[in-house]
């Protein structure tokens, strides 16, 4: 070894051993704790370690393309947007030990959009662009962490929860499983002129409930199943030398192996069949059956939305309505995230609402006239938790007033019955009387417009207050055209009328996030609240009421949030990262919320939406405090697009 | 090295030609300058000792880091431990942790030295107590390689409490310097994570001093000389 590699190498080892206390540090936090430790040395050798006094800028949108990778080593950091027309600058985010910004502009070679300004004595590790490149290449982990930024930790959570329900169950199902992976390796095919007989002996010796009848290249044509069977016996059909594919019912549905069980599951409560064929590149790879979930799972889903469906009584509906609460349990516990919980609940209550109406007709008598049936406010958007109350009403085709006042005359009774119906149900009823028994809740389309017209043309508090409920509405029974015409109707008024716009976006912004520039979260201070924030006034309703507003304004269809936000992207009136951000970050808002309402129940506990943060671990604290800031910034957008 | 040769005076040290080359090589060391405390690179050197007695006790290692361009560059550090074979323990053995295995396996002095001053370059030195670290620096260099250290020092002990008027703390040490400012240092009393310790309370003085309108080492020099002129006649 020469003098000058020695003393390279003597200085290497005194690096080392220097930047020991650093990786330490780092290896604290996320995505460091993952990161192979020699990647991990390579980044804090190629770190300067920079002091920041408070109110001292960091990084700002002026000072061109960003060339550092900042991770924040002790203090905290503040993001500063300061908006048209504005003089103060606005906070819209905090940054604390072992976080780092800013990815997004870094890896778009752009200025920041935020001025990064110390908020008190702050240290922070600098790593050059050269750097970050080499690293974002070397490590899988850094690489995960950086394009995704917030999400891949919201990830670890929704990973941790699940393990979580995985360990206390005993068992590594879940909805997710990929059906590939849960299907029969060769499903029982036959070709479409083979006899019903042949057919059905196969059934029986593979012991199977269906069978699929395949053109030559194995694609589905149609399928057999028991219930087609009995079918043929009920009808009389004694030549069981005929082709199976007189009898089968043709074009079966089919999804892909990359779909989830849940998607499985879902299908058949929707379209009321027990078996899905599996189709890969156009050939059938398997088929999924109601029993082979129901073994995945004991969640037996569909078997419920069956009984709710031809539930004889009302009765029978109310005691199966807590086995929807045992159903969600369980699939909490299974690790479902609260989407898929949310989109099951809600599609239990509109079977409920079906079957309910169906009873009522039957009760009653036919009253003569079409009507649909209509919900809005959570249940309108698919948002629906066990806890919910009605918000619905009636819309009637008429040709005038007169023929109007007349058919409300008719319905009213029966929508007054369906309302008493459902609260014995558990849908309690509207304390602000938004439902169809209220004779201005049973409208005909042309009355129904009016009032939506007024509602975008005077846009009074009520007015407003009321466009948050009724412009969610969606179709549960009865005929959607009406439905869809009205919809079309409020789009294209709200798109031409920017005032309304702007006064639904200062709306929007009455419900602010709980974090504040100080402290982690701003807590209710008095009261029996004390030290607990809302997570669905504070946490959701920006979120909702934000992705409504933009929904709206930009002809967006769709009701359900996440669906509005991923249109909104779509359309390019949301930027991809943020749309995904303010994705995960609803989600995780909402499974919080769904796990609070769960252990409540366990602890007989009145159902409440308000959580203390400190009962949760600091890993869900610190994401939700993430999360609540993604709501943050979905405001201060709405307050820079309409100059709030 | 004999056993005893720091007692002997003007004992010229015993160089390899290589060595002589090298100190021939050190650069010399300039005035504190007038030039924006940013563009300064600083060399931070923590030392630990066999005591603290000035004339007898011995450096055993040396930690440094740099500041450059007004940052701390973790890329950029020193650390030696020195060969010591008559370092017989004592109780600062409980402070530094320097054990008699790690001192014998340690570096030959002259060469350790060399590489320091190599490292620390035309740069200033900073240190906490810097008094003490000069005078040890100074006597070690002078008995292993007859070399005058003539680098300008400055003390981050007094700077402290120049910067921070507000913090009463009399004669604070580095440790009530370090829990004030709410520092994380993760291994104290390991010379080099002592070093960056300082280093680290020197960026936030550094800060202060801009705050203050001092922006360059000769300003920042002259500020600390007038503060501790006041002091002293306070003191009488």
């Amino acid at each position: 070894m020469s003098k000058s590699d020695a003393f390279l190498q003597a200085g290497k080892t005194a690096v080392l051993q220097n930047i020991h206390g650093t990786m330490q540090f780092l290896q604290r936090f996320p995505p460091f704790n993952q990161m192979e430790n020699t990647h991990l040395a390579y980044l804090v050798e190629q770190c300067q370690l920079r002091f920041y006094a408070p109110g001292e800028s960091i990084i700002r949108p002026t000072d061109g393309p960003v060339e550092h990778f900042y991770i924040v080593k002790q203090g905290r950091v503040v993001g500063e947007r300061t908006h048209a027309g504005r003089e103060e600058a606005q906070t819209t985010f905090e940054i604390t030990a072992g976080e780092c910004f800013p990815l997004s502009a870094l890896l778009g070679e752009r200025a920041t959009r935020t001025e990064h300004r110390a908020a008190e004595d702050t240290f922070c590790l600098q790593l050059n662009k050269a750097a970050f490149i080499k690293l974002f290449a070397l490590s899988d982990e850094f690489r995960d962490f950086a394009l995704r930024g917030v999400s891949s930790l919201l990830d670890k959570v929704n990973q941790q929860v699940q393990q979580k329900a995985a360990q206390t169950l005993g068992t590594q199902y879940s909805l997710n499983t990929r059906l590939g992976e849960l299907a029969m390796r060769h499903p029982v095919t036959c070709a479409p002129h083979v006899a019903l007989r042949e057919a059905v002996r196969l059934m029986h010796e593979q012991q199977v409930g269906s069978i699929v009848v395949v053109d030559e290249h194995k694609a589905p044509l149609g399928i057999f199943t028991l219930r087609d069977l009995r079918q043929v016996v009920a009808n009389g059909i004694e030549d069981f030398e005929q082709a199976i594919d007189l009898h089968m019912t043709p074009e079966p549905f089919y999804l892909s192996p990359d779909h989830s069980a849940f998607d499985a599951a879902i299908a058949m409560t929707e379209r009321h069949i027990a078996h899905v064929c599996l189709v890969k590149d156009q050939r059938l790879c398997g088929v999924v059956s109601e029993r082979d979930l129901f073994s995945l799972q004991r969640v037996d889903l569909v078997h419920l939305a069956r009984t709710i469906r031809h539930a004889p009584r009302l009765d029978t509906l109310i005691n199966l309505r807590g086995e929807i609460g045992q159903l969600v349990e369980r699939m909490l516990a299974h690790g479902a995230s609260s989407t898929q919980i949310t989109h099951i609940i809600t599609q239990l209550n509109d079977h409920t609402v079906c079957r309910v109406i169906e009873l009522v007709l039957a009760d009653k008598g036919d009253p003569g006239v079409p009507f649909t049936w209509l919900c809005f406010g959570s249940e309108g958007r698919r948002e629906q938790t066990l806890h919910t109350d009605q918000d619905n009403g009636i819309l009637f085709e008429a040709k005038d007033a007169a023929e109007a006042a007349d058919i409300r005359l008719r319905l009213l009774p029966i929508a007054q019955q369906i309302n008493h119906h459902l609260a014995a149900c558990g849908f309690t009823l509207c304390k602000g009387n938004i439902m169809a028994g209220n004779p201005d809740l049973c409208l005909s389309r042309a009355e129904w417009a009016r009032r939506f017209a007024a509602f975008i043309r005077e846009a009074t508090p009520e007015n407003l207050l009321a466009s948050t409920i009724y412009f969610d509405l969606r179709v549960v029974w009865g005929d959607e055209r009406g439905c869809a015409q009205l919809r079309r109707g409020i789009l294209e008024q709200v798109a031409d009328n920017r005032l309304f716009q702007r006064m639904m976006a200062d709306n929007a912004l009455r419900h602010r996030p709980p974090v504040g520039r100080f402290r982690e979260f701003v807590l209710e201070r008095k009261g029996s609240d004390k030290a607990t924030l809302d997570l669905k006034v504070q946490g959701l309703t920006p979120f909702v009421d934000g992705a409504r507003l933009l929904a709206l304004a930009n002809g967006v269809e769709a009701n359900n949030t996440l669906e509005r936000l991923r249109q909104l992207v779509a359309l390019d009136v949301i930027e991809a990262l943020d749309g995904a951000a303010y994705e995960e970050a609803y989600h995780f808002i909402q499974q919080t919320r769904m796990q609070q309402h769960q252990l409540q129940t366990r602890e007989n506990r009145p159902y409440s939406n308000r959580v203390d943060p400190d009962s949760l671990n600091q890993l869900d604290r610190r994401i939700l405090r993430e999360a609540l800031r993604q709501a943050q910034r979905l405001q201060s957008s709405l307050a820079l697009r309409y100059q709030l | 090295m004999s056993l005893l040769s720091w007692l002997l005076p003007r004992k010229k040290p015993l160089l390899s030609l290589e060595q002589q080359q090298r100190l021939q090589q050190l650069a010399p060391a300039p005035p504190l300058s007038e030039k924006p405390l940013r563009s300064q690179r600083w060399v931070v050197v923590d030392l630990e000792t066999s005591g603290l007695n000035l004339s007898r006790d011995q450096v055993l290692s040396m930690g440094a880091v740099v500041i450059e361009d007004g940052a701390i560059d973790l890329g950029q550090a020193f650390e030696r431990t020195l060969q010591r074979p008559d370092n017989t323990l004592s109780p600062s053995i409980l402070l530094h942790g320097l054990g008699p295995a790690a001192i014998a396996a340690g570096s030959d002095p002259v060469d350790a030295l060399l590489d320091f001053m190599d490292f620390v370059g035309d740069s200033p030195v900073l240190a906490f107590h810097a008094p003490f670290d000069q005078h040890m620096l100074t006597r070690s260099l002078k008995d292993s390689l007859g070399y005058r250290l003539q680098h300008p020092f400055m003390d981050v002990a007094a700077l402290a409490p120049m910067l921070c008027p507000q913090v009463h703390q009399r004669e604070a040490g580095l440790d009530q310097w370090i829990n004030h400012f709410h520092l994380q240092v993760e291994d104290r009393h390991n010379a080099s994570a002592d070093a960056l310790a300082t280093a680290e309370l020197a960026l936030i003085l550094f800060s202060r001093a801009r705050a203050q309108g001092i922006d360059s080492p000769l300003a920042l020099q002259q500020r600390l000389n007038q503060w501790q002129r006041r002091k002293q006649m306070h003191g009488f």
